[in-house]
């Protein structure tokens, strides 16, 4: 039954041949030859310094929740740096290539990519952004904050929890395998019917395509049902729903989408999968097939997807703004109202991706009024920022900033999507770059809060803070770049440019598309200025050390333990009084973190099972690609073995006594006490919005210049 | 409500760290997020309903057989039987779990897999007698739809299967441990809903392809 | 509480040999029922299909209440809670997708009368 190949194959190697080693590609083989040199570095320095033994012990066969989402941040950064260079070379190709008497080089007839590499450039740049870059960093942050803002010690599942994270590593490392073994889809980041029908796409790239989002897709739906049973199970006394951090309410919200979606993308690529391997006629042009069926599935997932990653998104900017305000988030429950609204009306609205399809009227209405709704939670979200900000006591440190370029970016991206949302514009717009200037809007909203909420967690995480100078040059910088991109991006999609284009044949474009380029030379700078940033910042951190409120005007539970916060989280498990516990209590002067007793710390031992499941995945999806049966057998084998030699194993976790947990807190605590003595960092004591009195070093009128906060042009902007 | 008011406290009224020594209660932790990943996995079969939907009208048969050419309900309703004793078996076995019925428990457990294996030897059957007459999900939309969906739910019955023997090992060697205990109860929740599941298949594939 | 004995947990407490055999009688004459109303073409097929819904519906209630125990009690709400948020989800995706694809057929008139299943009605 199954399906002949075009091309070789054989039993042991299946499909994989040295022919499919791109060698002489002028681009991807001194890409290759710069990436072994990185590696082989990197093993050189782990090994000089001794180090292997460290990172397994610390990283690899971890199971804390802190470094796990540490981890999702760096796959996240790294995809982000590899989806960037897509981007680049997508703009430079666009700019290169405009008018018929375009120069062409290294084989393409215009600009320097032939259109099949171009095809691949685009889908990977789509695929990796999406994700592998965005929902990883969103994971990873949920993965930090959340425990610690509900006051638990641990996720629910902390080995599952690693299990996800090592998937989702599989995914990263397979679309980086497509670069150098064999090549990668060209169909589209959401794959288009029926050309990744086997006919049409002979190669593996569709397989790796679809195994790479399949993959990721597992990843997140189990990194989901993690974060859901962490919220609803492992609460700290007193944390009533309606006491719950408004970031972990966003998680709760993005998480329910995704344990609910990411099965309609699985299927949907399971389906494309049996067409493609055993021969059915699902997404055919003939014998009963239907293309639009992939489409309808594909954005059944697709666009409860995007909100996916938005929620937590608002999440973070409703964390950031409330405190560089000192004021109290505004309209808390219409805020969880909004976000839950957003999550339910986004499972009806799917359609307005294929508005053109044909169905009837009455269904493109429903569908058309549907996307529009959305707009009403989210103006109530833009609004309650808004009154949160109103005669607030602002202060423009970064994580502010982004969050107010995220505000902006949110107005202009949600705008647009109300543009399309009407079908009458969407039927001229469609596949036009306008539709690409609106998600890109969307998507760097969210970027924007994601590097917002980095710089905001990263003391609570490192115990420093990130440099205030080079962090306002990174944002300026890719503010730059966002303007410089996107404005003329919409401007090209009202004059009718189309997307995907490996050829521009209009030449009135050309000066658009060169201001392009000078807004990509802005966000390459700032790549380097934070590249800086991390630099300068780690060089420095004995200079910006701070203790547990790292911003002086925080409001909820994950400041009330040591920054960097210890890897059992809290040595007594606090009781929560109060929304924004740590305001409350810093209002009414319990601003002492040591407990009042100490007690038996059970926590979970470190495994190595993990990785090794994410080693199979790796290797089952490399095998499903390049049609290697035996590999696929045996790693399956192999993942349903270790899964049941795990479950024998009763002894998985172990205990820390109470007299050790008073040692290690007491060397936190005296080690948070000399932060605070340090001139540049520490306790503003800027709780005055919240109430007045009772403030421990409160060293001086909230945000006056020498107050104590960390930024070097102190905190005013 | 964060209280705006600022009128001081009394330290000593106020609980600010947990006395309670609560453990948090780890067996409907585990079935919790189990349910959890069953609604994912309900999400799986909905979708590949809907899927259904749209090729199970005539023309998504390209002119080939159709269910109504080929379903025998009689056979399938034993299936129905099959799957649903095997379900009321596990049934029991949560009733002796119950008790603390260790020999109750094996036993019941080895009813439950020995039916199921019954329900997949049946649906195994069926499959190769198709496949034997030329019926193959290569030969239309339609019939793609009917055969992965019918043999999505087989393969989770397999996995069923392999679970129980892991669950007879370890209740055998490991008694009613929390850890035994919230698989035997998440093992519930799985083999449950493959009825459930099974009702959907059973009336909107076998009976519903009946008239197509 | 629970966490000493396991077998005292409220999951494992709420098991009733009573009603998984209720279930097991309901559920198989229902089933047998729609199989006896479509082998003997007994209706219309749309007012069949109707029936048929029927007894799938209530089957399957009678399955989550007996067999998952999903009820209001302290052990199970959030499984409960669970359960509701998300069957809203597979109407709508079921739903919305036979919608839209009805329409679409009739509009590129790839549908014959009377050939769908659940169309009799159509034409
Ligand atoms: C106010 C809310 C929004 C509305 C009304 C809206 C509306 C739309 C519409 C109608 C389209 C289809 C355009 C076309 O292809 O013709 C679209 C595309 C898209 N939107 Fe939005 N949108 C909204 C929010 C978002 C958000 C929050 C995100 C992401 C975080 C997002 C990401 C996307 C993406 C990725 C696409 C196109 C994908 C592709 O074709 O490759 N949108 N939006
Ligand atoms: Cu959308």
């Amino acid at each position: 039954m199954l399906v002949d190949l075009q091309g070789p194959w054989s039993p042991l190697l299946g499909r994989l041949a040295l022919s499919q080693i791109p060698y002489e590609n002028p681009i991807l083989a001194p890409l290759f030859v710069v990436v072994a040199i990185m590696g082989i570095a990197i093993i050189a320095a782990l090994s000089y310094y001794g180090k292997w033994g460290y990172l397994w012990r610390e990283w690899l066969t971890t199971v804390d929740h802190k470094k796990i989402g540490i981890m999702y941040i760096i796959i996240g950064l790294v995809m982000l740096f590899r989806g960037f260079m897509d981007g680049l070379m997508i703009r430079t190709q666009q700019a290169m290539a405009v008018g018929p008497d375009a120069a062409g080089y290294m084989g393409a007839l215009h600009g320097y990519l032939t259109p099949y590499h171009f095809g691949q450039i685009y889908s990977a740049h789509g695929v990796i952004m999406i994700l592998l870059a965005a929902t990883p960093l969103l994971v990873g942050i949920m993965n930090v904050i959340v425990p610690i803002q509900v006051g638990a010690r641990d996720m629910a599942y902390p080995y599952l929890n690693a299990v996800g994270l090592w998937i989702t590593a599989a995914a990263a490392v397979l679309v980086m395998a497509s670069l150098f073994v064999g090549d990668f889809s060209h169909n589209g980041w959401f794959g288009i019917a029926p050309i990744f029908e086997l006919p049409y796409s002979p190669g593996v790239g569709v397989d790796y395509w679809m195994w790479v989002m399949q993959l990721a897709a597992l990843g997140s739906t189990l990194g989901s049902i993690n974060i859901l049973a962490t919220i609803v199970k492992m609460r700290a006394p007193g944390m009533t729903w309606l006491r719950l951090p408004i970031f972990t309410w966003a998680s709760l919200a993005t998480n329910i989408i995704a344990l609910t979606s990411f099965p309609a993308l699985t299927v949907a690529l399971a389906l494309i999968g049996f067409d493609r391997y055993l021969g059915t006629h699902f997404f055919t042009a003939g014998l009963g097939g239907n293309l639009m069926l992939y489409t309808d599935l594909f954005w059944l997932w697709g666009h409860p997807e995007v909100y996916f990653v938005i929620l937590p998104a608002f999440g973070m900017l409703s964390e950031i703004i409330p405190t560089f305000s000192e004021k109290p988030l505004f309209g808390y429950v219409t805020m969880v109202l909004a976000t839950f609204g957003i999550a339910g009306v986004s499972w009806a609205v799917w359609l307005h991706h294929f508005f053109t399809m044909g169905a009837g009227p009455d269904v493109i209405s429903f569908f058309s009024v549907a996307t529009m709704l959305v707009g009403i939670p989210t103006g109530v979200k833009v609004f309650n920022w808004a009154f949160t900000m109103y005669r607030g006591r602002l202060r423009f440190e970064t994580p502010m900033l982004w969050s107010i370029g995220s505000l902006f970016l949110l107005l202009v991206g949600g705008l647009t999507g109300m543009m399309l949302a009407f079908p009458a514009i969407n039927y001229m717009v469609h596949n036009s770059v306008f539709v690409i200037a609106h998600f890109h809007s969307m998507l760097l909203m969210i970027v924007y809060a994601i590097f917002g909420a980095v710089t905001y967690w990263w003391p609570k995480i490192f115990g420093f803070k990130l440099n205030e100078a080079w962090g306002k040059a990174v944002f300026w910088l890719f503010t730059a770049g966002t303007v410089g991109v996107f404005v003329p991006m919409y401007t090209l999609g009202f004059m009718g440019m189309t997307r995907r284009l490996d050829y521009v044949f209009n030449t009135q474009w050309q000066l658009l598309l060169d201001v392009q380029m000078l807004g990509i030379a802005f966000y390459s700078l700032s790549v380097l200025a934070f590249l800086g940033l991390l630099y300068v910042s780690i060089r420095d951190r004995a200079k910006s050390r701070v203790s547990h409120d790292a911003w002086g005007t925080t409001h909820s539970v994950e400041w009330m333990t040591p920054s960097p916060v210890p890897f059992y989280n809290f040595a007594v498990v606090p009781h929560i009084n109060a929304r924004d516990e740590w305001s409350w209590r810093k209002e009414h002067g319990f601003t002492d973190l040591r407990p009042d007793h100490y007690e038996d710390i059970h926590m979970p031992k470190n495994t190595g099972i993990p990785l090794i499941l994410g080693v199979l995945t790796f290797l089952l999806g490399f095998g499903l690609t390049w049609r290697i049966w035996w590999l696929c057998a045996l790693s399956l084998a192999l993942i349903i073995a270790v899964v049941i030699i795990r479950s024998f194993d009763a002894d998985t976790g172990y205990i820390i006594p109470a007299d050790e947990v008073e040692r290690m807190e007491r060397a936190h605590h005296d080690r948070a006490q000399a932060a605070v003595e340090l001139p540049q960092a520490g306790v503003p004591g800027g709780v005055t919005a919240y109430g007045q009195g009772n403030k421990p070093a409160a060293k001086g009128e909230v945000g006056a210049p020498g107050s104590g906060i960390s930024s070097p042009e102190g905190s005013r902007a | 409500m964060s209280s705006s008011t600022s009128k001081a406290l009394d330290p000593s009224s106020v609980e600010l760290w947990d006395h309670s020594h609560h453990h948090h209660d780890v067996i409907s932790t585990r079935t919790f997020g189990f349910w959890l990943y069953m609604l994912s996995d309900a999400m799986i079969f909905a979708v590949l309903f809907a899927a259904w939907e749209v090729l199970s009208y005539s023309h998504s048969f390209a002119a080939g057989p159709t269910p109504a050419s080929f379903v025998e309900p009689g056979y399938v309703f034993l299936q129905t039987l099959a799957l649903f004793t095997s379900v009321l078996a596990y049934g029991f076995t949560m009733v002796a779990l119950k008790n603390g019925n260790k020999a109750g428990v094996i036993s019941g457990l080895w009813g439950a897999l020995i039916l199921g294996v019954a329900f997949l030897a049946l649906d195994i059957n069926d499959v190769v007698h198709l496949v034997g007459m030329g019926i193959t999900p290569d030969l239309s939309g339609g019939l793609s739809a009917f055969f992965i969906l019918t043999q999505t739910h087989a393969l989770h019955i397999l996995f069923g299967l392999l679970w129980m023997l892991v669950m007879l090992v370890q209740v055998s060697r490991f008694g009613f441990s929390a850890d035994v205990v919230g698989r035997l109860l998440s093992l519930r929740l799985f083999w449950h809903f493959q009825a459930v599941v099974w009702v959907f298949v059973f009336v909107f594939v076998y009976l519903r392809g009946m008239l197509i | 509480m629970s966490h000493d004995n396991p077998l005292q947990h409220p999951e494992v407490q709420v098991a009733s040999g009573r009603g998984y055999l209720l279930t097991f009688l309901i559920s198989t004459l229902l089933m047998g029922v729609s199989l006896l109303l479509v082998a003997n073409h007994a209706m219309a097929p749309f007012g069949l299909m109707l029936v048929l819904s029927l007894c799938a519906g209530l089957a399957v209630i009678v399955q989550i209440y007996f067999l998952m125990h999903m009820d209001l009690s302290e052990a199970h709400i959030w499984n409960t809670v669970a359960l509701v948020l998300t069957i809203p989800l597979f109407i709508l995706a079921i739903g919305l997708t036979a919608w839209m694809f009805s329409t679409l057929y009739e509009r590129t008139m790839v549908m014959l009368p009377t050939m769908h299943g659940m169309a009799g009605m159509v034409h």
